[in-house]
């Protein structure tokens, strides 16, 4: 065994000393300066089947369909508010002491995914401005859209980091979000909250199996 | 270079956490001076020595912002940083490989 003195620290670390310390240092800083994956995308997918699945119930026997109730809408918006502080909390906690591109590239992600919402509120809005049914304002476009605007988000964001499994959550989001439409104002939500909520679960699954914890 | 191939300014404990953990950010990220020190466990004191080995050699840079209570440093690993990581690992990999005894059929 090869021993080789630091003058520097004045220890010596021979060869399986060396490979243990890069090892449990690499090991170390992954798990500290990586943001969970799995609990972003768990979040998500609860979000999805807690939220959608209450606005589903709060809609499914409406004949005609008038929109998601009040009740509904809020557990909606606590879920949301919930997934954004354990977003930011995971994320700050990663990215603590850490600048340069990457913070920029994930700030330009988060404000896309913010932006794309308010979009689809604001056209939400002209819809029903212009005269669209319930059905189509508050059914349809309010359920298929944000999981349409997600999955444009996250395959547009898979581009930059090569992210596969990022994009096969985007493409199915999607898909989701297209085919669910066709379920009608009531169970589009339902579609939204079950398949959504698995293609977000799935990707949690694949990001621990990768060991992106 | 070192008589068995490993690159000296890297095959140090302390170095070698430091540079390992760098390597960790994604290129054109740097890592704030209390985050990195926190990572690695040594004092102030000695971060600072071994920085400024690493630097030396051209494997890291180190930048100060501000000042006063705004006072930043901020480290990151150069290419050059890098590739000498990646050199050292593939080195330390062959020497415990032809270290390791093998078994003759």
């Amino acid at each position: 065994m090869s021993n080789v003195n630091d003058m520097d620290d004045g220890t010596t670390m021979d060869l399986h000393s060396a490979a243990t310390i890069a090892n449990e240092t690499r090991e170390r800083a992954k798990r500290e300066l990586t943001i969970s994956g799995p609990v972003l995308f768990a979040s998500g997918g609860l979000v999805l089947l807690l939220g959608y699945g209450a606005i589903w119930l709060s809609v499914r026997d409406q004949r005609p369909y008038h929109g998601p109730t009040g009740a509904a809408i809020a557990v909606l918006i606590v879920l949301v508010m919930a997934a954004v502080i354990i977003t930011a909390s995971v994320v700050d906690r990663a990215a603590s002491g850490v600048a340069g591109q990457s913070v920029l590239r994930r700030r330009i992600g988060f404000s896309a995914i913010g932006i794309g919402y308010v979009g689809v509120l604001v056209l939400e809005a002209a819809l029903a401005h212009a005269g669209a049914s319930h059905a189509v304002a508050y059914g349809v476009f309010a359920a298929a859209a944000p999981i349409l605007v997600t999955g444009a988000i996250y395959i547009a964001n898979s581009a930059t980091s090569l992210d596969w499994p990022l994009f096969g959550l985007g493409t199915c989001l999607i898909a989701i979000a297209a085919a669910g439409a066709f379920a009608g104002p009531r169970t589009v939500w339902l579609v939204g909250a079950l398949a959504g909520g698995l293609a977000f679960w799935i990707k949690a699954a694949v990001e621990l199996w990768l060991g992106r914890t | 270079m070192s008589e068995n191939g490993l690159d000296p300014i890297i095959h140090a404990p302390a170095r070698l956490r430091i540079v390992v953990t760098l390597a960790a950010l994604h290129d054109g990220d740097t890592l704030s001076f209390t985050r990195l020190q926190d990572l690695i466990g040594l004092t102030p004191g000695n971060l600072i020595t071994h920085l400024r080995t690493l630097q030396d050699a051209g494997y890291v840079t180190t930048e100060k912002t501000g000042n006063g209570a705004t006072a930043r440093t901020s480290v990151a690993l150069t290419h050059s940083g890098r590739a000498a990581l990646e050199r050292y690992t593939t080195v330390l990999r062959e020497l415990l490989d032809s270290a390791t005894p093998k078994i003759s059929g």
